[in-house]
């Protein structure tokens, strides 16, 4: 186990360091500058020269790109005479739009994605596979067809179009609800929830159409398996049945898709930010490529891989410890 | 219709009277079981034979009550230990399940969680049925149970999972766990048939080793001839979900009266001889089940087939005495025909023994 | 000034990222009857305009909390580094330039003096020394008086490299194009007072520029001239809390998210002409999106009636914004910007294609694709008419649809080169160049339409020698003068080969030395007359653009909000003289 860990941290820290390496590339590869667009119609060429300076775009990529490597491991310092900052560990540099340190932008706008995809994964996770599992071991009755209905159309709406619905309906039309926010969660839980409440129904929601869906399938699959009727055959109550051998070996799979689908929406959320106007990481990464913004890009492509792959860690170490079959080596 | 077979002094254990196990679908009716009779005592075996879609398998699952309820319409009369579980409530059946009757199937890997210890597995089998018992109690006795299918260091290997295990030690394993309640029925369905041959001998020899000291009624469900030969008492050969022939091992192997059951004498290989040659598979497929032909459901694949006018196929023939006694046949030929054939054909070619 | 991209519906800034100014003009710019005639130089001496307090609203209240919703928030609000104009019109509320603008709400605009008595004196009548004095009474937010030093401070500041976002024309005129090429600001050891910049007396400040500077008034409204107190510079952090000497300080500023401001206990009415400054307090919220404010002032819940909004209405929620109880919150005026089709003129050298293509477009198809009247009205001159000098005309006499028989009359036999129309890969764009392209097919020509990255096309377009022959794009002037309207995109000597705001690579050496003789005219009602004929004479000799379109702000406000009014200087409602209703 320790060097499955080991060994897939190493990896974990290539595959961030190979995804870097290509967002700078790729950041470069796009034939505009931006010091141009920072400076506008005020720039006459020194300017823009003096900008590019400021920003560290004028030295050589790979000189940029060490100093920014470096920066994440030992911090750096940041400007020259009266303008010189410290930037500690783990730097990433200064937002070119706004000078705001990377950091700061991540600390603020980190918790409101986690928070949205916790409490949305909580909501479809418990929605979502219940309703399958309990649809699958319901096969074929009224309480079946009307679960499939509901997610078939769950299915296949769209978060703009749901959540802009819901929006209009519960908030702006008729104040059920408080139009959403952001409170931190230490500062005020009730006020946390409230204020993402609409999010997580939205996204709770669709995403509850698809488990359902999928742990629908996943439960018929598992309850026609041999084992469910050996268990059957020993004697097994029903529910012993359903719970502690075919729940248990349904799940499984929806381990390593909710698990991925949480990493890849911890990345950012930027339909479901955007449209409850939250600023996560989906809204600031979306923004910072607009503006060309560099660091905030490389931070948040970076913190979306890495969201990524430690979901896949996780996954694959959750299920090495449900099925005793996966060796982890 | 079917005559059973004469009653022995003592009462069979499980007695099955016209059993008939449809599954109503969107094409029609699967008619899988049609009026199937026999009966198994305590200490005796009897082997279910014919191809996949024969039936064999429904029946023994019905008999368990694992058919699925809500899609299955079945009739006749089950009886085991003298009580009918045909329209007996779905719970009181599972009480029976595993303590009074209980399976073991063909393929142990898929057939034991993969996610529970083998131990666990058996204990949570007596568990169910010894409620007061304690759970060291269950693991001392599922240990126990390891040790008598034959199972080395059996308080280790409960320890361990189903995938660690050989393909004989699981099936042994699942042996343990069927046996674990003591069950007076247990039903083997092909529990050889995805091992290997030297392996296959061992288990058939522990069922019949474990049967002798349970005193258990078994039935053995195989399309192996062989099989039936090494172990069983009875053989019930089973055809479109109907029987074809049926009598004691010797009667059924060695005058089969049946020209499917001489198919099947000739698609066993020899042990002696050249498996190339010798293994004569029986032409054409299984009829369906949703729409069987007229007349002897047979008659299709049978090359005698016509011999008495078009009786074949019109006519669905009934199990008929067939010389012996306690030796039946559903056949429209006439015995002297039989007798013919196969003394011409069948015995030269030599299949089953 | 830069308009915040957010405030024309996300990347609808197709060219330049540049704008405002403006000027009086004696239209109501809602009414559309009336004729907008040649204005006058907006600058006012007249001591009335030039005294506080500000003209009282009638009706207004005192007290209440004023809400601004804008997507994204601020880019900087040091005044050395703020240009757009979201930032400029907060700054207005926590920073005092030496002049302003006075606007009465129905296209009236005047530069008057804010933190200085006047908009400043032509010492020598030549443009080039220029004096201001500043007000007797006015504080910074601690209490301590505003002196000459502070303003001469905060100019010195925006010399430095590491502050060069902001405006840039008083730094260009005091030390020339390259402006911090020797002198970089205050620090590392730089002097406090910039190089022509001089204090006589702490209520006095002079600047002296090489060159005529006509525009100096209107120079000075810009944030540049904010006083900023050398004990108060944070450098780079100035722009997170800067020192207020406006009506409001900052009260919490947090980034991304919001900024509220509480009333300036040391600011005094009597000082300042502009600002009646009615709310209490002044909260501007950064995290919805455009289409959900929309939506949110539209159902206008209690909690949101007294916010107004920094964003245009989305065209997907203007047939909303006609129902009754929302129209009459709707706050609709022209901008500054004006929206042409740049015809290529290094490509495109027969003036009879230029003219026919100025018959053959459908300005009206091109404005209805992005929500026809809310988001502008057909423009026949280059200068907007917020800009001091416009003049209406229309040389060629073809309506909003188009003259499909004119453009073909003028082109003749000849058959009409093919053309390639690039456009900014979005949707308001790609729907405005498909309507572009129709009318253009209907007359002959063959288009193909090239759609372009909206990060990248300003770059592309900016190549001397791009391979385009016909494009979309939006000018403002960075004052109500049409110094700043005309000179940027027709002054063909400032070509170079990448980079370019001359987007029709236009160059007439007539047109040259005309901008050079305005620019010196003293005079600037004068100034204002002679740019209008220039704008007239272009068109007319030249047709080297298809104007397009005059943009519009069409935005919405709570139900408690009150006299909210475009500014026209700013594109956008300005918070000096609102008040929200108790």
């Amino acid at each position: 186990m320790v060097r499955f860990v080991i060994r897939r941290l190493l990896f974990a820290v290539s595959t961030l360091f190979a995804i870097s390496v290509l967002t700078f590339l790729l950041f470069f590869a796009v034939p505009s500058s931006p010091a141009e667009v920072m400076c506008g119609k005020q720039c006459n060429p020194t300017q823009i020269e003096q900008t590019e300076h400021r920003l560290g775009l004028d030295r050589t990529l790979v000189a940029q790109y060490g100093t920014f490597v470096a920066g994440i491991f030992a911090g750096r310092t940041i400007g020259a005479g009266d303008f010189i900052r410290q930037c500690p560990a783990p730097c990433l540099g200064y937002s070119f739009r706004t000078d705001e340190p990377v950091t700061d932008i991540l600390k603020r706008t980190v918790p409101v994605t986690v928070s949205i995809v916790v409490g949305a994964a909580t909501m479809w996770l418990l929605i979502g596979v219940s309703l399958g599992m309990t649809s699958a071991l319901r096969r074929g009755t009224l309480f079946d067809r009307l679960a499939i209905s509901v997610s078939l159309v769950g299915a296949s709406l769209q978060v703009y179009f749901f959540g802009l619905v819901l929006l209009l309906l519960l908030v702006y039309r008729t104040d059920l609800l408080p139009a959403p926010s952001y409170t931190p969660f230490t500062e005020n839980p009730a006020k946390w929830a409230l204020g993402l409440l609409l999010p997580w129904i939205t996204l709770g929601f669709l995403n509850s159409a698809l488990y359902a869906r999928l742990s629908r399938a996943q439960m018929l699959e598992t309850l026609s398996e041999d084992f469910v009727r050996t268990a059957r055959a020993k004697g097994l109550p029903k529910r012993q049945v359903h719970t502690r051998h075919a729940l248990r070996a349904a799940i499984t799979p929806l381990i390593t898709i909710a698990g991925l689908d949480i990493g890849a929406s911890l990345g950012g959320t930027v339909i479901t930010e955007s449209i409850f106007g939250l600023q996560g990481l989906g809204r600031v990464s979306v923004q910072a490529v607009e503006d060309l913004n560099l660091p905030i890009v490389l931070a948040t492509v970076l913190l979306a891989a890495t969201f990524i792959v430690l979901a896949n860690i996780v996954v694959d170490m959750l299920y090495a410890v449900v099925d005793p079959r996966v060796r982890l080596s | 219709m079917s005559v059973p077979p004469a009653a022995p002094p003592d009462e069979p254990y499980l007695q099955v009277r016209d059993l008939t196990v449809q599954f109503p679908t969107e094409d029609g009716l699967v008619r899988a079981v049609d009026g199937v009779s026999f009966s198994v005592r305590r200490g005796q075996t009897l082997g279910i034979v014919g191809e996949s879609g024969s039936g064999k398998s429904v029946t023994s699952l019905s008999i368990l009550g694992l058919h699925n309820a809500a899609r299955t319409r079945i009739g006749g009369e089950i009886s085991v230990g003298g009580r009918n579980i045909v329209g007996m409530a779905d719970e009181k059946i599972r009480e029976m399940r595993g303590r009074d009757m209980a399976m073991i199937f063909q393929d142990s890997l898929s057939a034991l969680h993969p996610y529970y210890r083998i131990g666990v597995q058996i204990a949570e089998a007596y568990r169910i049925h010894h409620p007061s018992s304690s759970k060291a109690e269950a693991n001392r006795r599922a240990v126990e149970m390891l040790d008598r299918v034959g199972i080395p260091q059996p308080e280790r290997r409960a320890r361990s999972y189903p995938h660690e295990f050989s393909g004989g030690m699981r099936q042994r394993a699942m042996i343990a766990m069927s046996l674990v309640n003591d069950p007076a029925l247990l039903i083997a369905d092909e529990p050889t048939t995805a091992l290997d041959v030297t392996v296959q001998a061992q288990i058939l020899d522990l069922l019949a080793d474990l049967q002798r000291e349970f005193n258990s009624a078994i039935i053995m469900i195989t399309h192996d001839l062989g099989v039936v030969a090494q172990i069983a008492d009875e053989v019930l050969v089973m055809y479109a979900g109907r029987a074809t022939e049926t009598g004691s091992v010797e009667q059924v192997l060695r005058s089969a009266q049946h020209p499917y059951t001489w198919g099947l004498l000739a698609s066993v290989p020899s042990l002696h001889g050249d498996a190339e040659i010798d293994l004569v598979p029986i032409k054409g497929n299984p009829p369906s089940l949703i729409n069987l032909p007229t007349g002897c459901a047979f008659s299709p694949r049978c090359r005698y087939a016509g011999r008495n006018g078009n009786r074949s196929f019109v006519e669905a023939p009934q199990l008929r005495p067939a010389g012996q006694p306690g030796h039946l046949v559903a056949c429209h030929l006439d015995a002297d025909s039989r007798l013919k054939i196969y003394q011409e054909g069948i015995a030269h070619a030599g299949a089953a023994q | 000034m830069r308009l915040k991209i957010g405030a024309l519906a996300a990347g609808a800034l197709s060219v330049a990222l540049v704008a405002s100014g403006c000027s009086k003009t004696e239209n109501d710019s809602s009414n559309e009857d009336e004729k907008a005639t040649v204005q006058a130089g907006a600058i006012s001496y007249d001591a009335n305009d030039n005294k506080g307090p500000a003209p009282a609203v009638e009706g207004a209240a005192k007290g209440g909390n004023l809400g601004v919703f804008l997507p994204d928030g601020f880019e900087h609000l040091d005044p050395a580094r703020s240009v757009i104009n979201v930032e400029t019109l907060t700054n207005q509320m926590i920073a005092r330039p030496l002049n302003g603008y006075r606007e009465d709400g129905k296209g009236n605009l005047k530069v008057v003096g804010d933190l200085a008595e006047n908009p400043g004196t032509d010492v020598n009548k030549d443009c080039k020394v220029w004096e201001f004095k500043i007000r007797q009474g006015v504080k910074f937010e601690d209490g301590s008086p505003i002196t000459a030093n502070d303003v001469a401070y905060g100019v010195a500041r925006a010399f430095s490299p590491d502050l060069a976002e902001g405006p840039h024309y008083l730094q260009q005129w005091l030390a020339g194009t390259d402006y911090n090429a020797s002198y970089k600001g205050p620090y590392n050891g730089g002097a406090e007072v910039p190089p022509g910049v001089t204090v006589p007396d702490a209520q006095t400040i002079r600047f002296t520029f090489p060159e005529p500077h006509c525009d100096m008034p209107y120079a000075a409204t810009q944030s540049t001239s904010v006083p900023v107190p050398k004990a108060k510079d944070t450098k780079t952090e100035y722009d997170r809390k800067p020192f207020s000497s406006g009506p409001y300080k900052i009260k919490k500023y947090a980034l991304g998210n919001s900024l509220v401001l509480e009333r300036n206990p040391h600011w005094d009415p009597a000082t300042d002409p502009l600002r009646t400054a009615y709310p209490d307090s002044i909260t501007f919220d950064f995290t919805l999106a455009a289409d959900q404010i929309a939506e949110r002032l539209i159902a206008n819940a209690p909690a949101d009636q007294s916010y107004l909004s920094w964003v245009l209405v989305p065209a997907a929620q203007l047939q909303k914004t006609t129902m009754a109880g929302v129209k009459e919150r709707v706050v609709s005026g022209p901008t500054t910007f004006v929206w042409y089709f740049y015809l290529n003129n290094q490509r495109i050298k027969d003036l009879n294609v230029r003219r026919a293509l100025n018959y053959a477009i459908d300005k009206d198809a091109v404005l209805k694709a992005i929500g026809g009247s809310a988001a502008g009205t057909p423009a026949t001159t280059l200068l907007s008419p917020t800009v001091a000098g416009f003049t209406k005309y229309d040389v060629f006499n073809a309506p909003a649809t188009g003259d499909k028989a004119k453009a073909k009359e003028l082109l003749g036999s000849t058959p009409p080169p093919p053309l390639v129309l690039a456009y900014a890969n979005n949707p308001r764009r790609s729907a405005q160049a498909e309507a572009a392209r129709k009318s253009l097919e209907a007359v002959g020509f063959q288009v193909t339409a090239k759609g372009i990255d909206p990060t990248v096309i300003g770059t592309e377009l900016g190549r001397k020698d791009n391979p385009y022959d016909i494009y979309l794009g939006g000018w403002g002037a960075d004052w109500p003068g049409g110094s700043t309207a005309l000179a940027p995109l027709f002054d063909g000597r400032t070509i170079t080969p990448t980079g370019n705001q001359n987007l029709a690579y236009f160059n007439e050496e007539s047109v040259n030395t005309e901008i050079d003789r305005i620019r010196t005219l003293a005079d600037p009602g004068e100034a204002a007359k002679a740019w209008g004929a220039l704008d007239q004479k272009i068109m007319a000799d030249y047709a080297p653009v298809v104007p397009a379109y005059y943009d519009n702000s069409y935005t919405l406000t709570g139900s408690k909000v009150g006299n909210a009014s475009v500014s026209d200087a700013h594109g956008l409602p300005g918070l000096s003289n609102v008040f929200v209703k108790p």
